[in-house]
Formats: C-alpha cells, sequence, structure tokens
C-alpha cells in the first residue's frame, strides 16, 4: 500500500465521522434534547470533593432521586446564601455516603439526607451507586480527574455524548429487542423523563410535565419495580442500621455539624403503598428518635404536603421552586438553621 | 492512565507533536522518557519510586553480570537480582493471598492467629516491568546480548509508555538498538501505526460493550433489587456499570 492512498482514506474517515457526528447531533437536538451530564462517579466525585469549607455557607444534600429531582439549586443558594452539594444518587441507598462524611475528619458541615424508606432501609440492595461512587472518589486517579476535566466542555456541548441515552449500549437497550426467556429484561425509562446538570440537579423536561403519556408510561415502569416486594427486615437488621445511622450522625455532630432528615414528597396511591409496606411510626419516627435529629416530612407541613408529583413518584420543575423556597424556610423555623441570607 | 480515555489521547497529541519538534535524539529520548514516567504517575505517583528502584538495580546488577567472571559471584548477583524483582512482584501481586493461607493454615492448626488486613494497592503493570527487567539480567548472566551502555537507554526500555502497563515483555535486543541510533517514522509508519490504534479502539467501543452486554443483563437483574420499594432513576446505574469498560 503507498502513502497517499492511506492519507486520503484517513481524510475520507475524518470527514465521514465529523458529518455522521453532526448529524446525529442536529437531529438529536430538532427533537429538543438538551445536553445532559453522565452522573457516574466522576460527576459524583467532583462535587463530594466540594464538602469541604465554610460550613456556614454550604449545605450538602445525599439521598436517592427525590431530593435530586426536588431541590432547585439555583434557587435555593439564591435564598440561603449558602452553596449546595447535591450527593444524592437516583436508587442510591446514601447510608453509605452517611458513613463516609461521618468517618471523614474534615467534613464539619450541615447535611440534608433524604429518606425514601424503600431504599434508605434496605439492607442488602440499593447501594450499588453509593458504594462505587465513595470508592471512586478516595482511589480517584490524576488521569482520571484529567479525564474529567477534559470531558466537561465536550459534555456541556454535545447532545451525543449523553450516555445514559445514546451511548451504544443505551441505544441498543431502547430497541427493546425480547430477550431469551428467563433474562430479565430493564425497562427503558422515557428519553423525556429528565436531564441532569453538572451540579448534579436533575429536571423534568417540559415535555414529560405536558405529557401524560410519558408520565403513565414512567408509573407502569414504577409499577413494574413494585411486583416484587421486598422482603422486611429481621428486627435485628433494623436495629443495626438504626445504630450504624446513630452512630454516624453522632460523629458529624461531635464536630460540631449539623444533621437533619427530610422524607420528600411522593404522591397517592404510591406514597400509601410506600406507608404500608415502611409504617412512618417504625421507620420515620423512630430514624428520629434514635438519632436525636429533627426530621421535615412533607406531610406534616400544609404548604409542601399536597404537591401532585406527574409520575407519583419526583417533584416538576415548577413544584420543586415551591418545594425548595418551603424547606429553606423549615430548616430555619424547625431546624433551626442560620443562613447567610434572611430573604426567607 | 487508561488508551481509550481523554487524558490518553491529549497525552499522546502532546508527545507525537514534542517528538516531531526539531529536537536531538537524546532530547526527543528525555522527552519520551518524562512522558513515560507521566504515563505512570497518572495512576499512582508513589508507585514510580517502585519503577526506579527496578531501573537502578538491574542496571547495575545486569552490567555487573556481564563483566562478572567468578561464577559464585555471578550467581550470587543473579540471586539478588531475582529476589528483588520476584520479592516486590510476590509483595504487591500475592502478599494477600500468601498472608490468608498462612492465616488459615495457623487457624488450622489450632492457633488462633488474626493479623489486620494489609489492604496492598497492586501497582499498575508491576508484572510487566518485573519480567521486563528479570529478561534483562537473565539475558546478561547467558551473555546472550550485551549490557545497555546508557542509563538513558534502559530507563526508556523498562519504562516506554506503549508497552508499560500493557505489555508485551519486551527484551533488549529488540528495543534497545531502536534507541540507540536516530528514529524517525515515515507518514506511512505514522499512518499505520494510528489505523491500528483507531482499530483497538473501534474494538473497545464496540465489540467488548456488545459482548458485556450479557453480563449487562445480570447486573440488571441486580439493579431491579435495587428499585423494589424505591423509585427513581435507575437504567442509568446499570448502564454506566456495563458501559464503563
Amino acid at each position: 500500500m503507498t502513502d497517499q492512498p492511506l492519507v486520503k482514506a484517513s481524510l475520507l474517515m475524518a470527514t465521514m465521522v465529523v458529518l455522521v457526528v453532526l448529524g446525529a447531533e442536529i437531529m438529536i437536538r430538532a427533537h429538543g434534547v438538551t445536553p445532559c451530564f453522565d452522573e457516574g462517579p466522576p460527576l459524583w466525585s467532583n462535587s463530594r470533593a466540594q464538602v469541604y469549607g465554610d460550613s456556614e455557607r454550604m449545605v450538602v444534600f445525599i439521598g436517592s432521586s427525590r431530593i435530586k429531582f426536588d431541590l432547585n439549586i439555583a434557587l435555593w443558594e439564591q435564598l440561603t446564601g449558602t452553596k449546595a452539594v447535591q450527593l444524592a444518587i437516583e436508587g442510591g441507598n446514601p447510608r453509605p455516603a452517611l458513613y463516609d462524611l461521618a468517618n471523614d475528619p474534615d467534613f464539619k458541615g450541615c447535611l440534608v439526607v433524604d429518606v425514601t424508606e424503600g431504599i434508605f432501609f434496605d439492607n442488602d440492595h440499593g447501594r450499588g451507586g453509593f458504594k462505587r461512587s465513595v470508592k471512586y472518589y478516595h482511589d480517584q486517579t490524576p488521569a482520571q480527574k484529567v479525564s474529567f476535566w477534559l470531558n466537561r466542555p465536550l459534555e456541556s456541548a454535545l447532545v451525543i455524548l449523553d450516555e445514559e441515552n445514546f451511548s451504544l449500549n443505551a441505544c441498543l437497550n431502547a430497541l427493546e429487542i425480547p430477550s431469551r426467556p428467563g433474562v430479565f429484561m430493564m425497562p427503558v425509562f422515557p428519553l423525556d423523563f429528565s436531564r441532569a446538570s453538572f451540579n448534579r440537579e436533575t429536571r423534568m423536561t417540559d415535555r414529560f410535565v405536558s405529557d401524560t403519556s410519558l408520565q403513565e408510561r414512567q408509573k407502569a415502569i414504577w409499577a413494574f419495580f413494585d411486583k416484587e416486594p421486598p422482603k422486611p427486615l429481621r428486627s435485628t437488621e433494623l436495629d443495626s442500621i438504626f445504630s450504624s445511622v446513630k452512630e454516624a450522625v453522632d460523629k458529624i455532630q461531635s464536630r460540631g455539624g449539623k444533621v437533619v432528615f427530610v422524607r420528600t414528597p411522593s404522591t397517592d396511591p404510591m406514597y400509601s403503598d410506600e406507608m404500608k409496606l415502611y409504617p412512618r411510626e417504625k421507620y420515620w419516627d423512630r430514624l428520629l428518635k434514635e438519632t436525636n435529629c429533627t426530621g421535615i416530612h412533607f406531610k406534616d407541613y400544609p404548604a409542601i404536603s399536597n404537591f401532585k408529583c406527574p409520575e407519583l413518584s419526583h417533584l416538576s420543575p415548577k413544584d420543586a421552586q415551591t418545594f425548595t423556597r418551603h424547606f429553606a424556610g423549615l430548616l430555619e423555623t424547625e431546624a433551626h438553621w442560620k443562613f447567610p441570607n434572611t430573604k426567607l | 492512565m487508561v488508551f481509550n480515555s481523554y487524558t490518553f489521547f491529549a497525552f499522546f497529541a502532546a508527545v507525537l507533536l514534542m517528538h516531531n519538534l526539531p529536537f536531538s535524539w537524546r532530547v526527543k529520548k528525555v522527552n519520551l522518557l518524562l512522558a513515560s514516567y507521566v504515563f505512570y504517575a497518572a495512576w499512582n505517583p508513589p508507585f514510580i519510586l517502585l519503577l526506579w528502584l527496578s531501573t537502578v538495580i538491574d542496571f547495575f546488577v545486569g552490567r555487573a553480570l556481564y563483566n562478572q567472571e567468578n561464577p559464585h559471584k555471578k550467581k550470587l548477583l543473579l540471586v539478588v537480582s531475582l529476589i528483588g524483582n520476584l520479592g516486590m512482584l510476590c509483595f504487591f501481586k500475592y502478599g494477600t493471598f500468601f498472608l490468608d493461607n498462612f492465616v488459615l493454615l495457623v487457624n488450622a492448626l489450632g492457633m488462633d492467629f488474626h493479623p489486620a488486613k494489609p489492604n496492598i494497592i497492586l501497582p499498575a503493570g508491576i508484572s510487566f516491568y518485573t519480567f521486563t527487567t528479570l529478561c534483562y539480567t537473565i539475558d546478561m548472566y547467558e551473555k546472550k546480548s550485551e549490557p545497555v551502555k546508557s542509563m538513558l537507554d534502559f530507563s526508556l526500555f523498562v519504562t516506554f509508555f506503549p508497552h508499560l502497563v500493557a505489555g508485551p515483555i519486551v527484551r533488549p535486543p529488540q528495543l534497545v538498538p531502536q534507541f540507540e541510533t536516530p528514529r524517525s517514522a515515515t507518514t506511512k509508519q505514522m499512518m499505520d501505526g494510528l489505523l491500528l490504534l483507531n482499530q483497538s479502539l473501534g474494538y473497545v467501543a464496540i465489540h467488548v460493550r456488545i459482548c458485556l452486554r450479557s453480563q449487562s443483563h445480570v447486573d440488571n437483574h441486580s439493579a431491579y433489587k435495587n428499585w423494589r420499594g424505591g423509585h427513581g432513576h435507575g437504567h442509568c446505574t446499570v448502564d454506566r456499570a456495563t458501559t464503563r469498560y
């Protein structure tokens, strides 16, 4: 092979790659899809590294998906004058992150723990995301950090780099090709359900909020997950969870940190189903009693008790603003947290 | 630094640029050596000390082995090199394994021995560079090739980033002569190299990921269990778990 044809072939290949990428980018954007950040361990680690500094001007949030949808970070920061560090993970049990922060002698800040009972009080499953992210944060190599910062401008600019929706596997999943009998197939969430930003806030898209068929599809996915109810924890397992959570909370408080638990909104019939499986007195009330912490349960405050979650489990962006406003106020009145801004 | 990462793309572009600037061959080799150290340190900087230790010991032991005529002293030098290299490899790679088995054995004999977990981190590529340096000392022992004259060439032979963490294990005559005289890649060599690089990346991006889809079904089932009783954005966790490879 001579040099010339190889150069020509390379140029042709480069042109084709650019055209295909640009074509796909234009096509996806024409459908109204905006850039979204991959919320894997690198992005989580970037947020995790921000929990230090002036504890009076920062609040850290851990939990599952609800607090990610329900907290409007820009509004929070404007209202309170504090930075919100969002460490919640979709579907993740936040206890490993709680233990990690508790065991970090340099963390002395304010912590909000979002409790979704089915995930928080799970002894075995649901921890995967947090465990992996906590490990990644502590083991992160210089090369991974550089890759993260090189990736950031690319992910900000190109929708096609949305790994969750447009990676090869995501596209293959979206085809929903029936698998062999007996092989479990994970349901595919609607593309328009949500988008994640660099600060790890997640928002439902306008299309999802206005399209009831998408909402019904998402409700059907939640129903699919609920088909197999969890095995109830033995009392010794539950005791062990309460004990380890109390120990972690005590560690943070002994360093001058503050901890508040929050039960973010869900809508019936999901809420009533959750309460059947995880009765408030047995789980939420006991959590507050054992840890001696303030807890904000959405049902206790009329201003935030009657939201209608479009798919039963998470707030729309508009309701998230209302929730954020009231939640910040409740932290001042109920937990006696003092924020630099007094506009609440 | 893994090859299919943005960091490696930036690193490789910088190395390629530096290597094609009008520097002397010696400066180019120093550039390549420094780049190789950066490549290795990008994973875990302190372990670069092990690489230096291995390089320095085997450079001098190798030369001494080649020049030593006394068979007893020669054997002693070989043993020093073997203990140094294999000892380091055993400690990092098999330390936990040996300790676990030792604990099992003494417990089986009725002794109550429970040492603290050693938490040993495995340095990337330790097998490759250990066997590369061992190849050199054994070659010197058997006088199969000449000792490397310069420390710079030997360091580059051990550390050259394309083979450092993923092999193959190279023998001195395969690589060292290429460092001794100035080399420059022709356009065809450059294009062929980039073609191979592209092919490999394509293999990782497409073939491996599709193969791993069978694994993703297992992960999916675990993720499904995660979601019992809790709600959120489950599929992203699953996809990330599999597409990170």
